[in-house]
């Protein structure tokens, strides 16, 4: 079929898909997904790394009762994760906050790339 | 006593024949004559294969005269847990490694026996009897195998516990080792090369298979490692970004960039110094992965405990890495070619963004994975990097490596044509966009899911497509057979294995559904699709271990999950998932715990729950099982590029 | 930049050497018990009374003692509590006449399992069987090993979660004692 040979004519049938498949999404921010989000990024206490969303510790459990009870309560993400941090210290956290020296998780990785992008477009340049 | 000092004698032996070929090579360098290096390298191996023996032969007649098997055997430890304790703890682990690491050694000598005049095979000789002989060393001194047990014990502690319920531990350690080892020899040719300044010969192009053969091993052990702590650690999951499982996954990117850029110098010649620097990285990264593992330094379920070693790894690393760059910075100008990349999104240019993509991840994965001991350095605090960050850079990264996946075989070298590319993916590309059409229309509508697919059909096609070209190729010449060892034929392969591998993780990530059920005996129910019932409890009681089964039936399966409690050591308990799997999906049951005043050995009491009511954890995750058949084709892929024919010889 | 390869070279090397000497300082995790902040802490410890596990006189932790008490909370099922029941024993004799006591209190467990556990770590404290979890209950103990430290004017001072390690229950208990002088 001829008409499948145009590029332009797949691109606008990749966007109206794409736009369908946005449209159709799961809502995320249900109270079910909000505490399953919530459940990823707490570390189960007493675990090594393991977050309270997948480990069946009865410390895991008791914490994923507490995130559904705040949830349910209204609070906010940060609020629920900073008072989870005041009673089991700032390691329960799978994730390091992004403020204050954290900061460095997210710029190094970001500058080390730009870095690269930069050296390999000195190598183009040189022909 | 005996075993004792025959055990050491074997190690010296070994320790002897790594610095007398080193000796000899270097005499022989100077004075322009024939190297007999091999034969010491022979030695070394003798050394090393008959201290292996002795410690096996200690642990399967349960010899406890020896504290190591004292330590990690137990009279009723079964044969093959035996063989295998000597990989369990630490110092059997380094003699694993340092017999790997000599038969590669005598190996490489061998087959280049015919170069033995030649001096970059000479420093690459004395560069591969150091490392072993660094590690021997480490057995001579802090990590002592064959330490004599004074005390008469008449039983041992058996190994640790999840150490001995799975016969993967047969196969992960010594793949993984292999990749790890494997690596020293591209790393041992690149010094050579850099202080011999002879870049330009057929040395750089002989080390992609030596890369090929180290990186597939590594492949292999790492997803072989993952299916293990799949099957034992009882949380459903393959991979937790622990800091152990990262010291693997850091040379494993290196070198998958590695592979890819050698591509380049093969066929045009460019990125010689990049090369050298990759290759000396990626051996770099494998003694940091060491340091992680062995030094007790980062908290990790897959450490052997903390020793002496930390500060001498990260010596040797210090050592290997100055030595590297300080040759690269002494040559390295040079030696670089004279031309460029001519196009951005030529074939090479998008090896380039290839390389920047993977040397960019394993840059990310090293910072998360120290950052912990940076943080508590400066602000004295405790902070834990784990899965939420690393899926987090992991997840765009991956994006775009599949994007590269689906245009970088079918785009021209030094040129970028777009019609010509639009024409050899339009197939795939519309392809692509019905499968997304059908999925949505079927009820899958995650993002991630959706995504990954549209992906991963374009990268499927664009190998399809390739390996298609080959065998069109090879039809021509006369046998299809020769598209076997055709240049791009096991790359492809490689490229489906991994699209394969993607989809199972995504899907089985993005789809998981975890449940807890409570069941009296005889009581089935239903849980996410998957009918589950309970039959019952089945006691076991043998030399090796007390265990309390669950008789479970899964979709008309049986399962027995399990609490065991194994015997020496005190008794550790562990949890003994149950698994049914299938192409479609993967329903993981654990025993959670038991209702009333069971007496089990050791699973968690309820006292509300009536008595003979358990609570099983019931995880099922779609298509799971993706991700070692995609761990197989890749094994394979990598076994067909290993014997590959060289472009030159295609091309003639 | 012609020299850009000895230049990137120099630049590496510069970073592993820091990269190095900072790994090579790090001591070895010592893997112990973390403080956690409990809503007990500051209050009058709950009453802990019971039958002791193995026979004999009845338990019961008086609030106003006039010594130092830690109460930890066990099972036979927990891994970290066999760590950890060696290190409770040892420090139990160290401090038995320093007006130190040590208390353990069996956590969802039958106690069959529970006295052979006590038997085999050759415990040196005594244990409470917590009846129905009451106990438990009352100190918000969600999953054993969890440690608590009573001052000697019978509020709940410390809450470790976790096993703990006798150098740690030393320093705890010490920090205790001079918090309860001040």
């Amino acid at each position: 079929m001829k008409v499948l040979r145009s590029f332009s004519l797949w691109c606008v049938v990749l966007v109206a898909v794409a736009a369908l498949a946005v449209a159709l999404r799961p809502s995320a921010s249900s109270a079910a997904n909000r505490i399953a989000h919530l459940e990823t990024l707490v570390r189960c206490p007493s675990c090594d790394d393991l977050s309270v969303a997948v480990s069946n510790a009865t410390s895991a459990i008791a914490v994923r009762h507490e995130i559904a009870q705040k949830v349910h309560a209204g609070e906010s993400d940060d609020k629920i994760l900073t008072s989870l941090e005041d009673v089991y210290g700032t390691s329960i956290l799978l994730s390091p906050p992004t403020s204050g020296l954290g900061v460095l998780l997210w710029i190094v990785p970001l500058l080390g790339v730009l870095l690269l992008i930069a050296s390999a477009l000195r190598l183009a340049r040189r022909r | 006593m005996i075993v004792t000092w025959l055990g050491r004698a074997a190690l010296y032996v070994c320790f002897v024949g790594a610095v007398g070929g080193v000796i000899e090579q270097a005499r022989a360098l100077r004075a322009h004559r024939t190297s007999h290096v091999r034969w010491w390298a022979l030695g070394a191996l003798g050394g090393i294969a008959a201290a292996v023996g002795v410690m096996e032969f200690a642990l399967v007649t349960h010899n406890f005269a020896l504290a190591y098997v004292a330590e990690n055997n137990a009279t009723f430890t079964p044969l093959l847990y035996s063989i295998t304790g000597l990989w369990s703890a630490l110092e059997g682990s380094l003699m694993l490694w340092v017999l790997l690491q000599s038969a590669i050694t005598f190996g490489v000598l061998l087959y280049y026996r015919r170069d033995r005049d030649s001096p970059v095979v000479g420093w690459a000789a004395i560069v591969l009897l150091c490392v072993g002989a660094f590690f021997t060393f480490l057995m001579m001194g802090p990590a002592d195998p064959f330490i004599h047990n004074a005390a008469h014990v008449l039983q041992g502690a058996g190994p640790n516990a999840l150490l001995q319920d799975n016969p993967l531990v047969a196969v992960h350690p010594p793949l993984l080792y292999l990749g790890f080892v494997g690596f020293s020899v591209p790393f041992a040719f690149a010094i050579a090369m850099l202080v011999t300044g002879r870049v330009h010969e057929r040395w750089p192009l002989e080390q992609r298979r030596w890369t090929v053969l180290a990186w597939g091993s590594l492949s292999l052990g790492i997803v072989l490692g993952a299916w293990w702590s799949y099957q034992v650690l009882g949380w459903g999951g393959f991979w937790g970004w622990d800091p152990v499982e990262n010291a693997a996954l850091l040379p494993w990117l290196t070198a998958t960039a590695y592979i890819h850029s050698v591509i380049v110098q093969d066929r045009r010649g460019l990125f010689r110094v990049w090369n050298l620097s990759l290759a000396i990285a990626t051996f770099a990264l494998t003694i940091l992965g060491t340091f992680f593992t062995r030094s007790g330094v980062l908290v990790s379920v897959h450490a052997f405990s903390s020793s002496t070693l930390g500060p001498i790894l990260i010596g040797f690393f210090f050592v290997v890495v100055v030595v590297g760059a300080s040759l690269l910075a002494w040559r390295g100008d040079r030696l670089r070619a004279p031309v460029g990349v001519d196009h951005p999104l030529s074939r090479e240019g998008l090896f380039v963004a290839n390389n920047i993509l993977f040397v960019g991840f394993a840059i990310v994965v090293l910072l998360g994975t120290v950052f912990p001991l940076l943080y508590q350095a400066i602000n004295g605090t405790q902070v834990t990097v784990g899965t939420p960050y690393f899926a987090t850079v992991a997840a765009p990264l991956s994006v775009l490596l599949l994007v590269l996946m689906a245009i970088a075989p079918l785009v021209s070298w030094r040129s970028a044509d777009a019609k010509v590319l639009w024409a050899r993916t339009r197939v795939s590309a519309w392809t692509a966009i019905l499968s997304v059409v059908v999925l949505l229309v079927a009820g899958v509508r995650r993002p991630a899911e959706v995504i990954a697919v549209f992906l991963a059909v374009l990268a499927a096609g664009a190998a399809l497509r390739t390996l298609r070209g080959s065998l069109v190729a090879a039809l021509r010449r006369g046998s299809w057979r020769s598209v076997l060892r055709a240049p791009s034929t096991g790359g492809m392969i490689v490229h489906l294995g991994v699209v394969v591998l993607a989809l199972g993780i995504v899907t089985s990530t993005t789809y998981v559904t975890r449940s807890e059920v409570t069941l009296a005996t005889g009581q089935r129910t239903v849980v996410d699709g998957q009918l589950v019932s309970f039959d019952g409890f089945h006691n076991i009681n043998d030399a090796l271990k007390s265990a309390t089964q669950l008789k479970v039936s899964v979709d008309g399966h049986q399962l027995r999950p399990a609490i065991t409690t194994f015997n020496g050591r005190g008794g550790t308990t562990v949890g003994t998932p149950a698994i049914d799997s299938n192409l479609a999906r993967d329903v993981y049951v654990t025993f959670d715990a038991v209702g009333g005043t069971g007496n089990t050995s050791g699973a968690q009491v309820q006292s509300g729950l009536p008595t003979g009511s358990v609570v099983l954890g019931v995880t099922v995750e779609p298509l799971l099982a993706w991700l070692w058949l995609g761990g197989i084709v890749i094994g394979l892929g990598s076994a067909l590029s290993f014997f590959r024919r060289r472009y030159a010889e295609d091309v003639t | 930049m012609k020299r850009s390869v000895m230049v990137t070279s120099l630049v590496v090397i510069a970073v592993v050497v820091a990269f190095s000497l900072f790994l090579a300082t790090r001591n070895p995790v010592n893997p112990t018990a973390t403080e956690a902040d409990s809503p007990l802490l500051g209050q009058p410890a709950p009453p802990i009374t019971g039958p002791r596990l193995g026979g004999g006189a009845t338990i019961n932790v008086a609030s106003d003692l006039g010594h130092v008490v830690v109460v930890n909370f066990w099972a036979s099922w927990c891994g970290p509590c066999q760590v950890e029941a060696p290190n409770l024993s040892t420090f139990a004799w160290q401090e038995r006449h320093h007006n130190v006591d040590v208390v353990g209190v069996v956590f969802n467990d039958t106690v069959d399992a529970a006295k052979a556990f006590a038997a085999h770590y050759g415990s040196l404290y005594p244990s409470v069987v917590d009846d129905g979890g009451v106990i438990a209950n009352r100190y918000g103990v969600t999953s054993p090993p969890t440690t608590f430290v009573i001052n000697a004017k019978g509020v709940v001072a410390a809450t470790l979660l976790g096993a703990v390690t006798t150098r740690q229950l030393e320093a705890v208990v010490a920090r205790v004692q001079l918090e309860a002088t001040s």
